[in-house]
């Protein structure tokens, strides 16, 4: 099978300063990559360069190369231009490390982003949005308030209100920056069997900060430093826990 | 010591509160013990039936009620100008522009909102006189000019708030549409300015109260003293802040002196009624925004 996301020599600068260099990853799909680093080793910046979210901010430069392979529909690197960047960051979903929900009702902060990029309309969008919220868990929770506003949600369902949002947009590769970080444990555990019932359908690149759960859902771990991958762990280096301790200490 | 000065403080923010509700309820009392006595069917209308003044039957040669309409037709008509561009302005200079295009353009507000307004009517009045002596020799001041005049008053508040608006918005929520795929301009249609609307009203609040009240701009591009209802937009027309200034610098009995006082009463609840228009059309818009989706 072919890798459906492949970095290579990805270098991004901000403000001329190198915060990622060097770096060389793939993606398959049904797999679970975890991204895993020190604070302001640059995990949120590689997520990011992967749906060119980072041109977003002032004085940003890219370089090197980062292609995608989707379904045979797309082939070719995404700072070549051979993806309309909408359509790239479409196929591209991604949860932010903070969850953000728009001041909006619980139901709009779903159905407007449909409405807008792919166009649905009507029972169609309903049933999107209904079966994102359903996949998330959040469905029994807000059903009967829909209207009201998800500003009033807690934190752990405005971030399940995050997931819902990009699900329903059905992207092909999921970015997600800390998923589970305001979670309590049991919508944590929720969220981490989701994930790994979606892994079969997408395929996703995940930052965590937490060993445990890292060992749960991961089928690789990269870790990040200073801006560079310095080490990669497969299944084997973290069954037995106390090695993958010694690695992951060593790492950091 | 640190608590000391605390309370200082909290002492001077009441105490400044407390000034300035007392302040607005003075100058309100203030014009209405001088003027509420004024506040007759005769101030409006003169000796016209007043059923017929308002269906436009009967012309009102001694009442208000053209200054009325000539005021109202005034901040609609600058406002319908002035909002579109200060808001696109404001979505430029938030959005489009380069650090470096946003400071020229925004030193180039900043000038716009520190010119005198009396400069804004010379403006108005010269545009008059450059006309007539090359295509139009029959060009007259009037509403619609003293409406451009006006506009080009206003137009720094509402670029300036509604920039602040949209700047305001954290990134958090900017990164949001992007994120879904949105282009820049959906992004703003869908996102930023439903955020923004709410700062947005206030710079379109602020410009309505100011459009309500200059007089020196309409004093050089068409304002009278007594000219009845406006035909069409290029005729003289009538203003309350116009009447106010001439009923209190030339009036010959205290009558007419109190009459002055009557009609800032009403140029005061006009304006609060128009700043409830805004309100109410905000909150609508908002409601549609927050909740419904749209089909
Ligand atoms: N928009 C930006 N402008 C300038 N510098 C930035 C920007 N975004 C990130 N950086 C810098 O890049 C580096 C990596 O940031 P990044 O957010 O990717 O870290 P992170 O690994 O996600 O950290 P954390 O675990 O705390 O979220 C940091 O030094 C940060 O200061
Ligand atoms: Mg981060």
């Amino acid at each position: 099978m072919e890798p459906a996301v492949v970095i290579s020599n990805l270098e991004v600068l901000f403000f001329g300063k190198a915060v990622l260099k060097d770096i060389h990853l793939s993606l398959w799909p049904g797999r679970i990559t975890v991204l895993v680093g020190p604070s302001g080793s640059g995990k949120s910046t590689l997520l990011r360069a992967i749906n060119r979210l980072n041109e977003f901010f002032p004085d940003c430069q890219t370089r090197g190369s980062v292609s995608l392979h989707l379904q045979n529909q797309y082939h070719g690197d995404i700072y070549q231009n051979t993806i309309p960047l909408s359509d790239l960051r479409r196929r591209v979903g991604m949860v932010f490390q903070t969850p953000a929900v728009l001041p909006f009702s619980i139901e709009k902060n779903i159905t407007m982003p449909l409405q807008v990029t792919v166009g649905l309309t009507g029972s169609a969008l309903t049933e999107r949005m209904t079966r994102a919220l359903q996949e998330v868990a959040l469905w029994d929770e807000v059903k009967d308030r829909l209207k009201s506003s998800a500003n009033t949600l807690s934190g752990g369902q405005q971030q399940r209100l995050c997931l819902a949002r990009v699900l329903a947009l059905e992207p092909q590769i999921l970015l997600l920056d800390e998923p589970t970080a305001s979670l309590d444990y049991k919508s944590a555990a929720r969220i981490e069997s989701l994930l790994l019932n979606l892994k079969e359908r997408y395929t996703i690149l995940a930052i965590s900060h937490s060993l445990s759960q890292t060992r749960r859902i991961a089928d690789r771990v990269c870790v990040l430093r200073q801006g560079q991958l310095i080490q990669e762990m497969d299944r084997n280096d973290m069954a037995d826990i106390r090695t993958f301790q010694g690695l992951m200490e060593a790492a950091f | 010591m640190n608590r000391i000065s605390d309370r200082i403080l909290v002492g001077l923010t009441w105490l400044s509160g407390i000034g300035m509700c007392m302040v607005v309820t003075g100058l309100l009392l203030f014009l209405i013990f001088h003027g509420i006595r004024q506040i007759t069917p005769a101030l409006f209308f003169g000796d016209t039936p007043w059923l017929k003044a308002i269906t436009g039957q009967s012309p009102v040669f001694d009442g208000i009620w053209p200054a009325v309409t000539g005021t109202v037709l005034l901040v609609f008509l600058s406002s319908a100008i002035a909002v579109p561009v200060g808001v696109a302005s404001g979505i430029y200079l938030a959005a489009y522009a380069s650090s470096r295009q946003r400071a020229f353009w925004g030193s180039m507000v900043d000038l716009l909102s520190g010119t005198p307004s009396i400069v804004m009517g010379l403006f108005g009045f010269t545009m008059i006189l450059f006309l007539r002596k090359t295509v139009n020799p029959t060009a007259q001041t009037g509403l619609f000019l003293a409406a451009v005049c006006i506009a080009l008053l206003i137009l720094p508040y509402l670029i300036r708030t509604s920039q602040a608006a949209i700047a305001g918005i954290s990134t958090h929520l900017r990164l949001i549409g992007p994120a879904a795929g949105f282009s820049k301009w959906q992004n703003i249609r869908h996102v930023l300015l439903p955020l923004a609307s709410r700062g947005i009203l206030s710079g379109i609040i602020l410009a309505v109260g100011r459009a309500s009240e200059d007089t020196a701009v309409i004093l050089l591009t068409g304002v009278v003293a007594q000219t009845g209802i406006p035909r069409n937009i290029w005729d003289k027309f009538e203003a309350l802040p116009f009447r106010i200034y001439y009923l209190a610098a030339e009036h010959r009995n205290a009558t007419e002196l109190e009459q002055g006082f009557a009609v800032a009463l009403v140029l005061l609840f006009l304006t609060g009624f128009l700043f409830a228009i805004a309100f109410l059309l905000n909150r609508y818009a908002e409601n549609r925004w927050r909740i419904r989706r749209y089909q």
